[in-house]
Protein backbone atom coordinates (compact mmCIF):
# COMPACT_ATOMS: atom_id res chain seq x y z
CA UNK A 1 0.00 0.00 0.00
CA UNK A 2 1.06 3.30 -0.64
CA UNK A 3 1.56 5.70 1.49
CA UNK A 4 -0.08 9.33 0.83
CA UNK A 5 2.30 12.15 -0.48
CA UNK A 6 1.76 14.22 2.46
CA UNK A 7 2.10 11.58 5.18
CA UNK A 8 5.07 10.46 3.32
CA UNK A 9 6.59 13.55 3.37
CA UNK A 10 5.38 14.25 7.09
CA UNK A 11 6.74 10.96 8.06
CA UNK A 12 10.60 11.94 6.04
CA UNK A 13 10.91 15.31 7.33
CA UNK A 14 13.94 14.11 9.33
CA UNK A 15 16.47 12.85 7.42
CA UNK A 16 16.45 8.84 7.48
CA UNK A 17 20.42 9.16 8.06
CA UNK A 18 20.43 10.60 11.31
CA UNK A 19 18.62 7.24 11.64
CA UNK A 20 20.87 4.96 10.04
CA UNK A 21 24.07 6.57 11.80
CA UNK A 22 22.41 6.66 15.28
CA UNK A 23 21.67 2.75 14.48
CA UNK A 24 24.99 2.13 13.06
CA UNK A 25 26.68 3.44 15.81
CA UNK A 26 24.56 1.77 18.44
CA UNK A 27 25.02 -1.80 16.79
CA UNK A 28 28.63 -0.51 17.78
CA UNK A 29 29.70 -0.63 13.70
CA UNK A 30 30.02 3.03 13.89
CA UNK A 31 33.11 5.42 13.42
CA UNK A 32 34.15 6.62 16.81
CA UNK A 33 32.66 10.27 17.44
CA UNK A 34 34.59 13.00 16.53
CA UNK A 35 36.65 15.17 19.11
CA UNK A 36 34.77 18.26 17.85
CA UNK A 37 31.86 17.16 16.32
CA UNK A 38 30.64 20.88 16.46
CA UNK A 39 33.70 22.31 14.20
CA UNK A 40 32.11 21.48 10.79
CA UNK A 41 28.80 22.47 11.79
CA UNK A 42 29.77 25.25 12.67
CA UNK A 43 31.30 25.95 9.57
CA UNK A 44 28.41 24.70 7.64
CA UNK A 45 26.05 27.34 9.87
CA UNK A 46 28.22 29.80 8.89
CA UNK A 47 27.81 29.32 5.39
CA UNK A 48 24.04 29.01 5.78
CA UNK A 49 24.13 32.81 8.05
CA UNK A 50 25.93 34.34 4.68
CA UNK A 51 23.89 32.42 1.94
CA UNK A 52 20.65 34.07 3.69
CA UNK A 53 22.40 37.09 4.50
CA UNK A 54 23.32 37.46 0.70
CA UNK A 55 19.46 36.82 -0.30
CA UNK A 56 18.15 39.76 1.88
CA UNK A 57 20.65 41.94 0.48
CA UNK A 58 20.31 40.72 -2.84
CA UNK A 59 16.50 40.79 -2.74
CA UNK A 60 16.56 44.59 -0.87
CA UNK A 61 18.80 45.93 -4.03
CA UNK A 62 16.38 44.32 -6.40
CA UNK A 63 13.93 45.85 -4.99
CA UNK A 64 15.08 49.50 -4.89
CA UNK A 65 15.70 48.89 -9.08
CA UNK A 66 12.25 47.35 -9.20
CA UNK A 67 11.00 50.47 -7.50
CA UNK A 68 12.81 52.57 -9.76
CA UNK A 69 11.12 50.64 -12.81
CA UNK A 70 8.17 51.46 -11.34
CA UNK A 71 8.42 54.42 -11.15
CA UNK A 72 9.24 54.98 -14.14
CA UNK A 73 6.76 52.71 -15.65
CA UNK A 74 4.13 55.25 -13.66
CA UNK A 75 5.98 58.53 -15.02
CA UNK A 76 5.69 56.93 -18.42
CA UNK A 77 1.98 55.79 -18.02
CA UNK A 78 1.26 59.47 -16.35
CA UNK A 79 2.82 61.26 -19.83
CA UNK A 80 1.55 58.47 -21.88
CA UNK A 81 -1.95 59.56 -20.23
CA UNK A 82 -1.24 63.89 -20.87
CA UNK A 83 -0.79 62.96 -24.91
CA UNK A 84 -3.97 60.70 -24.58
CA UNK A 85 -6.06 63.93 -23.16
CA UNK A 86 -4.53 66.71 -25.41
CA UNK A 87 -5.51 63.68 -28.12
CA UNK A 88 -9.00 63.51 -26.88
CA UNK A 89 -9.70 67.35 -26.94
CA UNK A 90 -7.78 67.11 -30.38
CA UNK A 91 -10.59 64.55 -31.33
CA UNK A 92 -13.02 67.04 -29.87
CA UNK A 93 -11.89 70.18 -31.89
CA UNK A 94 -11.50 67.93 -35.12
CA UNK A 95 -15.01 66.80 -34.76
CA UNK A 96 -16.62 70.18 -33.98
CA UNK A 97 -14.58 71.55 -37.48
CA UNK A 98 -15.86 68.27 -38.80
CA UNK A 99 -19.17 68.95 -37.96
CA UNK A 100 -18.95 72.54 -39.34
CA UNK A 101 -17.69 71.53 -42.60
CA UNK A 102 -20.39 68.89 -43.01
CA UNK A 103 -22.95 71.69 -42.43
CA UNK A 104 -21.03 74.14 -44.70
CA UNK A 105 -21.46 71.12 -47.44
CA UNK A 106 -24.55 70.29 -46.44
CA UNK A 107 -25.74 74.04 -47.62
CA UNK A 108 -23.20 74.16 -50.68
CA UNK A 109 -25.04 70.90 -51.90
CA UNK A 110 -28.64 72.44 -51.48
CA UNK A 111 -27.49 75.80 -53.31
CA UNK A 112 -25.94 73.39 -55.96
CA UNK A 113 -28.99 71.26 -56.36
CA UNK A 114 -30.87 74.64 -56.35
CA UNK A 115 -28.41 76.26 -59.32
CA UNK A 116 -29.03 73.29 -61.24
CA UNK A 117 -32.36 72.85 -60.71
CA UNK A 118 -32.66 76.72 -61.72
CA UNK A 119 -30.28 75.79 -64.43
CA UNK A 120 -32.24 73.44 -66.55
CA UNK A 121 -35.52 76.07 -66.01
CA UNK A 122 -33.42 78.36 -67.82
CA UNK A 123 -32.20 75.61 -70.52
CA UNK A 124 -36.13 74.89 -70.77
CA UNK A 125 -37.12 78.40 -70.88
CA UNK A 126 -34.52 79.43 -73.42
CA UNK A 127 -34.85 76.25 -75.35
CA UNK A 128 -31.27 74.36 -74.88
CA UNK A 129 -32.77 71.20 -72.92
CA UNK A 130 -34.90 68.52 -74.70
CA UNK A 131 -37.62 68.28 -73.45
CA UNK A 132 -40.61 65.98 -73.74
CA UNK A 133 -44.44 66.32 -72.08
CA UNK A 134 -48.03 66.35 -73.41
CA UNK A 135 -49.03 69.16 -75.91
CA UNK A 136 -50.27 69.78 -79.30
CA UNK A 137 -49.26 69.23 -82.41
CA UNK A 138 -50.24 71.69 -85.95
CA UNK A 139 -49.47 70.63 -89.18
CA UNK A 140 -49.89 73.45 -91.42
CA UNK A 141 -49.78 72.68 -95.26
CA UNK A 142 -49.46 75.14 -98.36
CA UNK A 143 -52.68 75.05 -100.36
CA UNK A 144 -53.06 72.49 -102.76
CA UNK A 145 -53.83 75.22 -106.01
CA UNK A 146 -52.79 78.88 -106.59
CA UNK A 147 -50.05 80.33 -106.25
CA UNK A 148 -49.84 81.35 -102.32
CA UNK A 149 -47.90 79.59 -100.01
CA UNK A 150 -47.22 79.40 -95.94
CA UNK A 151 -44.81 82.44 -95.28
CA UNK A 152 -42.82 83.56 -92.56
CA UNK A 153 -45.17 85.81 -90.94
CA UNK A 154 -48.11 83.27 -90.77
CA UNK A 155 -46.06 81.00 -88.82
CA UNK A 156 -44.70 83.55 -86.59
CA UNK A 157 -48.36 84.64 -85.75
CA UNK A 158 -48.76 80.61 -85.04
CA UNK A 159 -46.08 80.34 -83.04
CA UNK A 160 -46.82 84.20 -80.90
CA UNK A 161 -50.42 82.73 -80.51
CA UNK A 162 -48.92 79.46 -78.64
CA UNK A 163 -46.78 81.77 -76.51
CA UNK A 164 -49.57 83.48 -75.42
CA UNK A 165 -51.58 80.51 -75.18
CA UNK A 166 -49.28 79.11 -72.28
CA UNK A 167 -46.98 77.10 -74.65
CA UNK A 168 -43.97 76.10 -72.85
CA UNK A 169 -41.52 74.99 -75.27
CA UNK A 170 -42.17 75.19 -78.96
CA UNK A 171 -40.03 73.31 -82.29
CA UNK A 172 -41.23 73.68 -85.69
CA UNK A 173 -39.95 70.96 -88.05
CA UNK A 174 -37.69 69.64 -85.28
CA UNK A 175 -36.25 73.31 -84.86
CA UNK A 176 -36.46 74.25 -81.23
CA UNK A 177 -37.42 77.85 -80.99
CA UNK A 178 -34.95 79.46 -78.46
CA UNK A 179 -34.07 83.47 -77.79
CA UNK A 180 -31.95 83.79 -80.62
CA UNK A 181 -34.52 81.89 -82.84
CA UNK A 182 -35.66 83.92 -86.29
CA UNK A 183 -38.22 82.75 -88.76
CA UNK A 184 -37.57 83.98 -91.59
CA UNK A 185 -38.40 83.70 -95.17
CA UNK A 186 -35.54 83.54 -98.13
CA UNK A 187 -37.24 83.52 -101.39
CA UNK A 188 -39.94 81.18 -101.23
CA UNK A 189 -38.15 79.07 -98.78
CA UNK A 190 -39.14 79.52 -94.66
CA UNK A 191 -36.01 79.40 -92.51
CA UNK A 192 -35.83 78.89 -88.76
CA UNK A 193 -32.75 78.98 -86.85
CA UNK A 194 -31.27 79.67 -90.38
CA UNK A 195 -31.57 76.10 -91.49
CA UNK A 196 -34.19 76.07 -94.55
CA UNK A 197 -37.81 74.27 -93.76
CA UNK A 198 -39.55 71.88 -96.33
CA UNK A 199 -43.33 71.55 -95.90
CA UNK A 200 -45.69 70.81 -94.40
CA UNK A 201 -44.70 72.40 -91.36
CA UNK A 202 -45.24 70.81 -88.67
CA UNK A 203 -45.18 72.92 -84.69
CA UNK A 204 -45.43 70.87 -82.12
CA UNK A 205 -46.26 73.09 -78.50
CA UNK A 206 -45.24 71.44 -75.18
CA UNK A 207 -48.38 72.89 -72.72
CA UNK A 208 -51.35 71.92 -70.83
CA UNK A 209 -53.25 69.88 -73.79
CA UNK A 210 -56.76 70.70 -72.24
CA UNK A 211 -56.47 74.49 -72.55
CA UNK A 212 -54.10 75.31 -75.15
CA UNK A 213 -55.89 74.72 -78.61
CA UNK A 214 -58.67 76.95 -76.98
CA UNK A 215 -56.84 79.51 -75.44
CA UNK A 216 -54.61 79.82 -79.43
CA UNK A 217 -58.06 80.27 -80.75
CA UNK A 218 -58.54 82.81 -78.14
CA UNK A 219 -55.06 84.56 -79.10
CA UNK A 220 -54.25 87.33 -81.13
CA UNK A 221 -51.46 85.30 -82.96
CA UNK A 222 -53.69 82.71 -83.41
CA UNK A 223 -57.07 84.33 -84.53
CA UNK A 224 -54.82 85.85 -87.13
CA UNK A 225 -53.32 83.03 -87.96
CA UNK A 226 -56.72 81.01 -88.63
CA UNK A 227 -57.89 83.94 -90.46
CA UNK A 228 -55.12 84.00 -92.99
CA UNK A 229 -55.04 80.17 -93.45
CA UNK A 230 -59.03 80.58 -94.49
CA UNK A 231 -58.46 82.88 -96.38
CA UNK A 232 -55.50 81.28 -98.50
CA UNK A 233 -56.47 77.75 -98.39
CA UNK A 234 -53.45 76.35 -96.26
CA UNK A 235 -54.52 73.48 -95.07
CA UNK A 236 -54.41 73.56 -90.60
CA UNK A 237 -54.39 70.44 -88.90
CA UNK A 238 -54.27 70.62 -84.96
CA UNK A 239 -53.75 67.48 -82.96
CA UNK A 240 -53.88 67.09 -78.75
CA UNK A 241 -50.77 65.09 -77.25
CA UNK A 242 -51.43 63.46 -74.36
CA UNK A 243 -48.73 61.66 -71.97
CA UNK A 244 -46.07 63.03 -72.94
CA UNK A 245 -46.26 62.24 -76.45
CA UNK A 246 -44.28 65.27 -77.79
CA UNK A 247 -40.45 65.63 -77.61
CA UNK A 248 -38.83 68.38 -78.40
CA UNK A 249 -35.29 68.27 -79.10
CA UNK A 250 -32.30 70.82 -77.38
CA UNK A 251 -31.22 73.92 -79.80
CA UNK A 252 -27.72 73.77 -81.03
CA UNK A 253 -26.08 75.87 -78.08
CA UNK A 254 -23.70 78.97 -80.01
CA UNK A 255 -21.16 80.27 -77.56
CA UNK A 256 -21.60 83.86 -76.24
CA UNK A 257 -18.57 86.30 -77.77
CA UNK A 258 -19.89 89.50 -76.99
CA UNK A 259 -22.45 89.24 -74.46
CA UNK A 260 -21.48 89.02 -70.53
CA UNK A 261 -23.16 88.94 -67.34
CA UNK A 262 -24.32 92.42 -65.95
CA UNK A 263 -23.22 92.47 -62.66
CA UNK A 264 -24.78 92.10 -60.00
CA UNK A 265 -26.03 89.08 -61.36
CA UNK A 266 -29.64 87.97 -60.18
CA UNK A 267 -30.30 85.41 -58.39
CA UNK A 268 -33.87 85.45 -58.70
CA UNK A 269 -33.52 84.05 -62.68
CA UNK A 270 -36.54 81.69 -62.10
CA UNK A 271 -38.40 84.78 -62.76
CA UNK A 272 -37.54 84.52 -66.25
CA UNK A 273 -40.38 83.85 -67.78
CA UNK A 274 -41.08 84.22 -72.06
CA UNK B 1 27.14 26.85 21.34
CA UNK B 2 30.13 27.14 18.47
CA UNK B 3 27.16 26.65 16.14
CA UNK B 4 25.54 29.51 17.21
CA UNK B 5 28.58 31.16 16.86
CA UNK B 6 29.17 29.89 13.44
CA UNK B 7 25.92 31.33 12.86
CA UNK B 8 26.64 34.70 14.30
CA UNK B 9 29.65 35.16 12.18
CA UNK B 10 28.25 33.70 9.11
CA UNK B 11 25.55 36.63 9.43
CA UNK B 12 28.33 39.29 10.08
CA UNK B 13 30.65 38.72 7.15
CA UNK B 14 28.02 38.46 4.73
CA UNK B 15 26.65 41.88 6.27
CA UNK B 16 30.04 42.99 6.03
CA UNK B 17 31.02 41.60 2.82
CA UNK B 18 27.83 41.88 1.17
CA UNK B 19 28.75 39.31 -1.55
CA UNK B 20 27.58 39.66 -5.64
CA UNK B 21 25.59 36.71 -7.01
CA UNK B 22 26.01 36.28 -10.99
CA UNK B 23 23.55 37.34 -12.56
CA UNK B 24 22.60 34.36 -13.52
CA UNK B 25 22.70 32.57 -10.18
CA UNK B 26 20.28 34.86 -9.09
CA UNK B 27 16.96 32.85 -9.27
CA UNK B 28 18.09 29.97 -7.54
CA UNK B 29 19.62 31.88 -4.26
CA UNK B 30 15.81 32.04 -2.92
CA UNK B 31 15.28 28.19 -3.19
CA UNK B 32 18.59 27.23 -1.73
CA UNK B 33 17.73 29.35 1.07
CA UNK B 34 14.56 27.45 1.49
CA UNK B 35 16.58 24.07 1.39
CA UNK B 36 18.83 25.09 3.81
CA UNK B 37 16.76 26.18 6.42
CA UNK B 38 15.13 22.53 5.72
CA UNK B 39 18.73 21.27 6.28
CA UNK B 40 19.02 23.60 9.06
CA UNK B 41 15.95 22.46 10.95
CA UNK B 42 16.15 18.90 10.26
CA UNK B 43 20.04 18.66 12.00
CA UNK B 44 18.57 20.89 14.96
CA UNK B 45 15.50 18.28 15.61
CA UNK B 46 18.36 15.84 15.17
CA UNK B 47 20.19 17.42 17.93
CA UNK B 48 17.45 17.50 19.99
CA UNK B 49 16.75 13.90 19.40
CA UNK B 50 20.34 13.30 20.50
CA UNK B 51 21.31 11.23 17.28
CA UNK B 52 22.80 13.86 15.40
CA UNK B 53 25.85 13.64 13.04
CA UNK B 54 27.70 16.51 11.86
CA UNK B 55 28.94 14.48 8.63
CA UNK B 56 25.22 13.80 8.03
CA UNK B 57 24.47 17.44 8.44
CA UNK B 58 27.12 18.98 6.33
CA UNK B 59 26.29 16.28 3.68
CA UNK B 60 22.66 17.13 3.63
CA UNK B 61 23.26 20.74 4.00
CA UNK B 62 24.98 20.82 0.84
CA UNK B 63 23.02 17.95 -1.25
CA UNK B 64 19.75 20.29 -0.38
CA UNK B 65 21.38 23.34 -1.62
CA UNK B 66 23.02 21.51 -4.86
CA UNK B 67 19.74 19.89 -5.62
CA UNK B 68 17.01 22.48 -5.16
CA UNK B 69 18.67 24.89 -7.13
CA UNK B 70 19.82 22.22 -9.71
CA UNK B 71 15.86 20.69 -9.69
CA UNK B 72 14.78 24.97 -10.59
CA UNK B 73 17.63 25.31 -13.18
CA UNK B 74 16.68 22.17 -14.96
CA UNK B 75 12.95 23.39 -14.73
CA UNK B 76 13.57 26.60 -16.60
CA UNK B 77 16.18 24.52 -19.13
CA UNK B 78 12.36 22.87 -19.44
CA UNK B 79 10.42 25.71 -19.72
CA UNK B 80 8.44 24.64 -15.97
CA UNK B 81 10.81 26.75 -13.94
CA UNK B 82 7.79 28.44 -12.12
CA UNK B 83 5.74 25.15 -11.42
CA UNK B 84 9.25 22.88 -10.46
CA UNK B 85 10.05 25.90 -7.88
CA UNK B 86 6.46 25.83 -6.89
CA UNK B 87 6.74 22.34 -6.02
CA UNK B 88 10.23 22.27 -4.20
CA UNK B 89 9.13 25.11 -2.10
CA UNK B 90 5.50 23.20 -1.56
CA UNK B 91 7.82 19.80 -0.15
CA UNK B 92 10.41 21.66 1.83
CA UNK B 93 7.77 24.22 3.64
CA UNK B 94 5.85 21.25 4.85
CA UNK B 95 9.42 19.36 6.19
CA UNK B 96 10.42 22.76 7.91
CA UNK B 97 6.64 22.97 9.24
CA UNK B 98 6.84 19.26 10.47
CA UNK B 99 10.50 19.42 11.79
CA UNK B 100 9.48 22.98 13.56
CA UNK B 101 6.56 20.88 15.39
CA UNK B 102 8.93 18.29 16.13
CA UNK B 103 11.16 20.40 17.84
CA UNK B 104 8.24 22.20 19.77
CA UNK B 105 7.44 18.73 21.03
CA UNK B 106 11.02 18.82 22.44
CA UNK B 107 11.38 22.22 23.42
CA UNK B 108 8.30 22.95 25.35
CA UNK B 109 6.94 19.42 25.97
CA UNK B 110 3.55 19.75 24.34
Amino acid sequence: MTTPLLTLITQQSLDEDYLHVAERRAAGHGRAPTARPQVRAAIVLALFGLIVMTAVIQTSRNSSTDQAGRASLIERINAERAVGRSLQTRIGRVTASNTAAEETLSAVTAAAVAAQTRLRRVQIRTGYLAVTGPGVRVTVTDPESGEEAVRDTDLRRLVNGLWQAGAEAIAINGQRLTVLTAIRNSGPVVNVNYQPLRPPYVVTAIGDPRTLQADLLDSEGGAEFIGLARQYGFGVDVQNVDDDGLTLPAATQRGLRSAQIAAPSRPDMEDLAP
Amino acid sequence: MIALLGLLVGVVVGLVAQPDVPLSLQPYLPIAVVAALDAVFGGFRAFLDGIFDDKVFVVSFLSNVVIAAAIVWVGDKLGVGGQLSTGVIVVLGIRIFSNVAAIRRHLFHA
